[in-house]
């Protein structure tokens, strides 16, 4: 566990793959273009999935080696190709015009979140033991941006990446806790994923074969 | 017990492996009616058994099983075994009118027992990742419940239940680390740090700021589930759109199934930071749901989205009364999940049938339920002043509980405002039913199509009513006198907590 403290060369690491995690939230964020979204998901998932390898390295445990070369194949790989081929390509996604709110100003309210999750999960403020503290607020300022983005986001694609998104945050989390969450409920997790983006790809296109365009602010139906 | 925690989760899945080996719809129906009521047996006989003994505790942590999770088992349970009775006869029917494919009709059944086995395997576990895991797993195999039909309306409302249910529990996952954050300073061996018993234990010694946002996160991603509001808007829809019977399963156990997770981290972060903080949050939340819950009631359309509401509002009553907390808040909210859920069910399995013969959701089109069904319309009539906590069924001894915990616990502006708001419920409520059952039926209704109506059987047209009426004498029992060994595990689980 010492092996993680901030100055050590895996905890360097694991705090740089957090920033840059952050960042390409960000930037899926600030973009405008489904093709964009599921590339910046697709690199987050990669840089989430070396994170996870600096971790294992750091640890020296095999289960979290097993769970680094998923996260590459099934969130850095399968997900973004399946999005890709069945979503975006089948149904001609290029621009997203669904935004309630400008790009600028998601952003802003972006970076108002990010300093939030700081305020309330910085370091100093999290019991001693903590390995890697200092991925706790990059974890949720992750969280909140995916949420964000699935609340300015009115597309049903859109909000998926969203979604996906709150969950590389929480994973970026767990990774310091790896000590703890044992190999089958990280298994579970994974499935749960995996599950959830299979059955989501089918109520989209179900969606959008009968609505013609999925886009939620059409889903009127129901309400009230 | 540990073969009988597996039985009770196993029972269900009877129903999907027969689908899945490609028996027809009625034998899968019948398979798993059957194999939840092995279920039920097996959650009355843990609850009776384990009364007077020390928790189940097994493999490694991952089966965990005091009183209150024999509780919950037994109210999931329940209410599985009821909803299982009432699908045979909804979904034969269903298939009979040309509603749904054979096809269609198995995928429910496949979906309807993991479902159900998701829900009561979540209550066994004592490990928190673990309880994430299968409560996201549940909301997958539900939302193909509720998308069954295919329309754009049922897709429309899995699309919103599935994204809006898997953010609020990955948000619980986030505060379920942040437990584990707050844990960190304790030297617990690995694997015991996430479960129930152990951080009970320590709770005193966990980092109150952790712990405090741990909490928050909990109420609001598993309340998500719960349906309360603000995070309910999956829930009418959800509820509206799916099968009468899988409408039961969603409003009578998975809204529990939710309110147990929250009642776990409640356990924990009242030793943890003490009792002001928790119940602050869930008094807020409770009386938001009970108000959002109260005003949509008013509006009267679809009379499915009016019995989601009353889940909103009967939900945010459970979390004010864990709120106002003491031994009476305790007893009257674990009471009140009971005989919420056995009421709920015999309003949505009721309400199946209604739209088997009107063929309509909307209250409007429902006239004269007295005189075209008599059975339906009585059990939905009773039923529907059961869930408004009227005398002599159990909800009335339950409000009435958490009513003088409050007065107890807290001003008496609170526990009035509650009264006040029930009132409401029950004009809004009763205005919309009564209007129902009673009137002029159309002709071509009056005139009836026949003894069995849209069911191919008697068979079929016995397992629509018999699991309202049996829900209803169930209730009536409740009202008037508590089983001593129910009394006494709830008594157990307020020990536990």
């Amino acid at each position: 566990m010492q092996s993680l403290s901030a100055t050590s060369m895996a905890g360097i690491l694991l705090d740089l793959s957090g920033v840059l995690i952050l960042l390409l939230a960000f930037a899926c964020l600030g973009s405008k273009l489904f093709n964009r979204y599921v590339a910046y998901y697709g690199a987050q998932s990669i840089v989430l999935s070396f994170a996870a390898a600096v971790a294992a390295y750091a640890f020296a445990s095999p289960e979290l080696w097993i769970l680094a070369v998923a996260t590459l194949a099934i969130k850095g790989i399968a997900i973004p190709v399946a999005a890709r081929r069945l979503l975006i390509r089948r149904l001609d996604l290029k621009r997203d015009a669904a935004l309630s709110t400008g790009l600028s100003t998601s952003l802003i309210v972006g970076g108002g979140l990010t300093a939030f999750a700081y305020l309330v999960t910085r370091p100093q403020l999290l019991p001693h033991g903590v390995v890697a503290a200092a991925v706790v607020p990059l974890s949720t300022a992750v969280i909140l941006l995916g949420a964000l983005a699935m609340v300015v986001r009115r597309h049903t694609v859109a909000q998926l990446i969203g979604w996906l998104i709150v969950e590389n945050g929480v994973f970026l989390g767990a990774i310091t806790l790896v000590a703890t969450f044992p190999f089958i409920v990280e298994a579970g997790i994974f499935l749960d994923i995996v599950a959830g983006v299979l059955i989501m790809l089918v109520f989209v296109s179900g969606l959008t074969r009968q609505l013609a365009s999925a886009s939620a602010p059409e889903l009127r139906e129901l309400h009230g | 017990m540990t073969a009988l925690a597996f039985i009770i989760i196993v029972g269900p899945l009877a129903g999907t492996i027969a689908a899945a080996v490609g028996a027809p719809g009625r034998i899968a129906g019948w398979a798993g009616a059957s194999g939840a009521c092995v279920t039920l047996g097996a959650a009355i006989w843990l609850l009776v058994g384990q009364l007077h003994r020390a928790p189940v505790r097994g493999l490694g942590g991952f089966l965990y099983l005091d009183s209150l999770s024999c509780f919950f088992l037994l109210t999931v349970a329940l209410v599985t075994a009821l909803a299982a009775v009432g699908s045979v006869g909804y979904l034969s029917a269903e298939e009979a009118a040309g509603q749904l494919t054979g096809f269609q009709v198995r995928l429910y059944f496949i979906f309807f027992g993991i479902f159900a086995a998701l829900m009561l395997a979540s209550l066994e576990t004592g490990n928190l990742g673990l309880l994430f895991v299968l409560i996201e797993a549940s909301t997958l195999a539900s939302a193909a419940l509720v998308g069954l039909e295919g329309k754009a309306s049922s897709l429309e409302a899995a699309w919103k239940y599935v994204i809006i249910s898997s953010l609020g529990v990955t948000i619980a996952l986030a505060g379920t680390l942040f437990l584990f954050y707050s844990a960190s300073a304790l030297h617990l061996a690995p694997n015991l740090r996430l479960t129930w018993p152990y951080l009970f234990a320590h709770a005193h010694a966990l980092a109150p700021g952790s712990l405090r946002l741990a909490f928050l996160l909990a109420v609001v991603g598993y309340g998500t589930k719960v349906g309360l509001a603000p995070m309910h808007t999956w829930l009418p829809d959800a509820h509206a759109e799916a099968p009468s019977p899988a409408s039961a399963m969603l409003s009578a156990a998975l809204l529990n199934t939710g309110m147990y997770a929250i009642i776990r981290f409640l356990a924990i972060t009242k030793v943890g930071v003490g009792a002001d903080f928790p119940r602050t949050v869930l008094l807020v939340f409770g009386f938001l749901s009970v108000v959002i819950g109260v005003l949509f009631m008013v509006r009267r359309g679809n009379f499915k989205r009016l019995f989601a509401y009353s889940s909103v509002e009967h939900m945010g009553i459970i979390a004010v009364a864990l709120g106002f907390g003491g031994v009476l808040g305790l007893y009257g909210a674990l009471l009140h999940t009971l005989n919420h859920a056995i009421a709920k069910a015999v309003l949505f399995l009721s309400s199946g049938d209604v739209s088997l013969r009107y063929r309509t959701r909307e209250a409007l089109g429902v006239r004269g339920l007295l005189a075209v069904v008599p059975l339906t319309g009585g059990a939905l009539m009773l039923g529907s002043f059961a869930v408004l906590g009227s005398p002599p069924f159990g909800l009335f001894l339950s409000e009435l509980t958490i009513v003088r915990a409050g007065f107890a616990a807290a001003s008496p502006v609170l526990p009035l405002l509650l009264l006040l708001l029930l009132a409401v419920a029950f004009i809004a409520f009763a205005r919309t039913t009564t209007g129902m059952a009673t009137g002029e039926p159309e002709p071509a209704l009056a005139a009836g199509p026949g003894k069995a109506g849209p069911y191919p059987g008697r068979a079929a047209r016995l397992t629509a009513i018999a699991p309202a009426a049996v829900g209803l004498a169930a209730l009536l029992v409740l009202g008037l006198w508590i089983p001593a060994g129910l009394s006494a595990a709830i008594t157990h689980s307020i020990g536990v907590l």
